[in-house]
């Protein structure tokens, strides 16, 4: 499996190229083009605690847990996928480390990678914001997006992220989760100003503009549903 | 009569530009309110609909076409033109022996060599952009059109499939098809999520397919959660 990036990073898409037997797991809707000797099937993978119902209430967050899975049947296949939102990609390569990824930045991976669908450390604490969380192990690898472009921040004892700036972190870093004081950013994420604090030594990838923020100032200003 | 027109795309790819360097006396039809900026001797004339143009915006589905005339009086000018969206700008000659198939929003200007016609595919998806209105580019001479994200183009020898709201245009030695590819479809595990209906096209034979990056349909159901909600 190879991966491109084209056009970043603003408009960027990647070319997967496929050889005999391998596997991509995608995010629902994230196929744009590809060979037509490429199989495609659909699964749903539920969160381990939430079930069906989770799924559906996360759904309604405007994330979904349906994957679509595309064999490369013969060498030299070809697939296209491209964030839904104006951004960047990265390729990340598991190693056998773990990678805590924000949900709505996962695009792809190969089917080497195991992804589970939550992320315990998170769980009662993010009841409050519309984001989850998927924990990868494995090899291979991963295909992340982002809304506006990547940033990296090798963390090395402390650091501070807003919560809807984080992509992906590893998972050799501790973290803990604190709600921002209301005079920082309370009003402007509309009560939800969740900041992650990492601790130890690893990387955090973010992202540099916050789909929430941008959804609720375009959003406030369109007609009632 | 092939008169091509001195053009370049400037910020590719994200807010492609069209500049055109219309000789003196030449003509250029360009999308309805894609004009941004033009040399004070280029003369519009607005086409009223169903006029030169056979069949071109004739309202279909809310798809209409709208162009615009412009006539570089007496000397050359310069003419800026801005699609819509943000997005890249590509350029196509346009010959008797290869007709071009666009995505009817994709139009952004042409020479008057090349003739218009519509051709509606027949289906259309409900708020997922899903619905494939193709314009046809024949005749002779220059074509422009644009995406929403970059332009890319993949040469074809053989089968592919492409995500029909991703298609921008294709050469039509192309056969194409329009189908429901079963294990792309969310319909039947209840998803209940725009865009995931798995209609693709299925281009075989060999030619040249421009697709984009992005589609402006997850843009709307991204926002669509966050509007205010009634209070009644």
């Amino acid at each position: 499996m190879n991966i491109e990036l084209l056009h970043q990073p603003e408009s960027a898409i990647a070319r997967v190229s496929l050889d005999s037997g391998e596997e991509l797991v995608a995010q629902a809707g994230a196929m744009i083009a590809m060979s037509g000797s490429i199989n495609a099937s659909t699964t749903l993978r539920k969160g381990k605690g939430g079930g069906v119902m989770g799924g559906l209430k996360r759904m309604v967050a405007g994330e979904s847990l349906f994957l679509s899975v595309f064999r490369s049947p013969t060498d030299g296949n070809t697939i296209w996928l491209a964030p839904k939102l104006i951004g960047d990609l990265l390729i990340y390569e598991m190693k056998g480390q773990d990678l805590i990824v924000q949900a709505t930045s996962y695009l792809a991976c190969s089917s080497e990678v195991n992804l589970d669908v939550g992320f315990q450390g998170f769980k009662s604490l993010f009841s409050g914001e519309s984001l989850f969380w998927l924990t990868f192990s494995g090899q291979g690898l991963a295909l992340l997006a982002s809304f506006g472009g990547i940033y990296e921040i090798d963390v090395d004892g402390e650091y501070i992220v807003d919560t809807g700036h984080i992509v992906a972190f590893e998972r050799s870093l501790n973290f803990s989760i604190a709600k921002a004081s209301a005079s920082l950013i309370g009003s402007f994420l509309g009560g939800e100003g969740f900041v992650c604090r990492f601790q130890g030594k690893g990387k955090v990838f973010c992202q540099t503009h916050n789909p929430g923020a941008f959804g609720s100032t375009v959003g406030s200003k369109l007609p009632p549903r | 009569m092939s008169n091509k027109i001195p053009y370049r795309v400037e910020h590719s790819p994200a807010y492609a530009s069209l500049v055109l360097d219309v000789p003196a006396n030449a003509t250029v039809m360009v999308e309805a309110s894609a004009m941004a900026a033009m040399d004070t001797c280029m003369k519009m004339k607005s086409k009223m609909q169903g006029g030169l143009m056979k069949g071109v915006g004739r309202m279909l589905g809310g798809e209409s076409l709208f162009i615009n005339e412009f006539t570089a009086e007496g000397k050359k000018g310069e003419l800026y033109i801005s699609p819509g969206v943000p997005g890249d700008v590509q350029h196509y000659y346009v010959t008797q022996e290869c007709n071009l198939m666009v995505q009817s929003s994709a139009f952004v200007a042409c020479t008057p060599g090349v003739e218009i016609d519509t051709k509606f595919q027949g289906f259309k998806g409900f708020f997922s952009g899903e619905s494939l209105f193709l314009l046809k580019a024949r005749g002779d001479g220059d074509f422009w059109f644009s995406s929403y994200g970059a332009i890319i183009e993949i040469p074809i020898a053989g089968d592919y499939i492409v995500d029909t709201g991703y298609i921008v245009a294709f050469e039509d030695t192309l056969e194409y098809s329009v189908e429901n590819i079963g294990g792309l479809s969310f319909k039947g595990l209840k998803a209940g999520i725009f865009g995931g209906e798995g209609f693709v096209c299925r281009f075989s034979g060999a030619g040249r397919l421009w697709i984009q990056s992005h589609t402006i349909a997850p843009l709307i159901n991204f926002l669509n959660p966050f509007r205010p909600t009634k209070s009644d």
